[in-house]
């Protein structure tokens, strides 16, 4: 019995110590990766905060809304642009993504433009209508397909596909906490709906100024925010998808360190158990060959 | 001189943050120049050289492409696709994809999509010579 006892317990040694192996290999990639990817992150970080600061201010005191980017629309269809990973093992990087989208669209009709494979998969498990699949892996995507994503969407909004966009990522906080965040993409007027909730949360709850600064257009606005919209949007995509590899890999780093610290305990606890039942065999020997002794004498 | 402050951003970062006295640049309407106190302004930004007279009067020229310049409450914030210091511009390259741009241009039997794409590359590469100042 004891032996049998001590052979099961080696080979789940032997098994533990292999899951180790991987998941110390897959944290040292992780964490390797990740400084290249938390520079490019935080290259790109002050384009997408002075962009977006720019936009708000011109969405608070726009007073033109000849071009379709800017007014409000009667169109209650939503497109959420969601940047998930490829691959999982990453925690709750990809889970948490998805929570916050099933609270985030309750109760909207709404469209996906998924990146990353885990985003493909999930959104087509569940049936939800897809914008495109074209982009499945983030990994993959470089400032040209950004571009050609801002296409797609700028020309399916004209059309009238959807009159809401919205980008769903996750925010690199530090190298422990990411969180998943929604921001308004399209249209323009939208961005003054969050920068009124944004006041309102911190206790400003002053109507805003009814006069507004006049901002002058050159040419006009309409081509101006023609031009300016497919840009704005390839920018604010392309960091976005650079901030969430950087979670991705800081989630998955953390994870799979976790692991390898709970294998090393469980080896641990397991040869304890292996060294005990071996012990344990070796005396009930030494009492049986002795007994064996005395029996004889 | 009256200055102001300009923040430039890129993809690739934050290029530039500081007062300046003038920024001259293309837009896609045309060149044009931004001073202090100017009304509240926004516009796409072409493609061209851009000229920035910093505080003590200096001048840095840089090649200026794409995205958007807003100037609001004398905060002047250009926001371009891609902006290179015309220090930092490899000549010998852009005179390279120049010289192959050109080159694939004389094919008459280039098509369209890639005559368009060869033309916006020589036009890149005539922006980046300019800036560099050769």
């Amino acid at each position: 019995m004891a032996a049998a006892n001590m052979k099961a317990v080696k080979l789940r040694i032997k098994s533990v110590q292999n899951t180790m192996q991987i998941t110390k290999a897959m944290q040292l990639v992780a964490a390797s990766k990740l400084r290249k990817a938390k520079e490019k992150a935080d290259q790109s970080k002050p384009y997408f905060e002075i962009m977006r600061a720019t936009l708000r201010d011109i969405a608070v005191n726009n007073t033109e809304f000849q071009s379709p980017y800017t007014r409000q629309v009667k169109n209650d269809k939503w497109l959420y642009v969601v940047i998930a990973g490829d691959r999982g093992l990453a925690g709750g990087y990809n889970a948490n993504l998805f929570k916050f989208m099933e609270n985030e669209t309750k109760g909207r009709d709404y469209m996906v433009l998924p990146i990353g494979k885990k985003a493909v998969e999930y959104f087509r498990h569940r049936d939800v209508e897809l914008f495109t699949e074209d982009f499945a892996e983030v990994a993959k995507i470089s400032v040209s397909d950004c571009f050609g994503i801002a296409r797609m969407i700028c020309d399916a909004y004209s059309a009238g596909r959807f009159g809401h966009v919205l980008l769903c990522y996750t925010q690199f906080v530090s190298m422990l906490t990411q969180t998943p965040m929604a921001s308004s993409l399209l249209p323009l007027a939208d961005f003054e709906e969050e920068v009124r909730e944004e006041q309102a949360l911190a206790g400003n709850d002053q109507p805003k100024a009814p006069v507004r600064d006049l901002i002058l257009y050159e040419p006009d606005s309409e081509t101006v925010f023609n031009a300016i919209v497919p840009e704005y949007l390839a920018g604010l995509l392309y960091t976005s998808i650079n901030v969430s590899v950087a979670s991705e890999l800081a989630a998955r780093r953390t994870a799979m360190e976790a692991a390898t610290d709970n294998a090393s305990e469980m080896i641990e606890k397991l040869s304890l158990f292996y060294n005990r039942a071996r012990q344990a065999s070796i005396t009930q020997e030494i009492t049986e060959i002795v007994a064996g002794a005395e029996g004889n004498s | 001189m009256a200055t102001f402050r300009l923040q430039v951003v890129s993809m690739d970062g934050l290029e530039f943050d500081g007062e300046v006295q003038r920024l001259k640049l293309r837009s896609i309407d045309g060149d044009l120049a931004i001073l202090a106190r100017h009304i509240n302004y926004c516009t796409a930004v072409g493609m061209g050289k851009a000229t920035v007279v910093l505080e003590d009067g200096t001048e840095r020229n840089a090649a200026c492409i794409g995205g958007m310049l807003s100037m609001m409450d004398n905060l002047c914030r250009l926001i371009p696709t891609t902006w290179e210091w015309g220090d930092e511009i490899d000549v010998e390259r852009a005179q390279r994809a120049k010289e192959r741009a050109e080159q694939r241009l004389h094919d008459e039997k280039l098509e369209e999509q890639a005559r368009v794409r060869a033309e916006a590359k020589l036009y890149r590469a005539l922006v980046r010579l300019s800036a560099a100042g050769k």
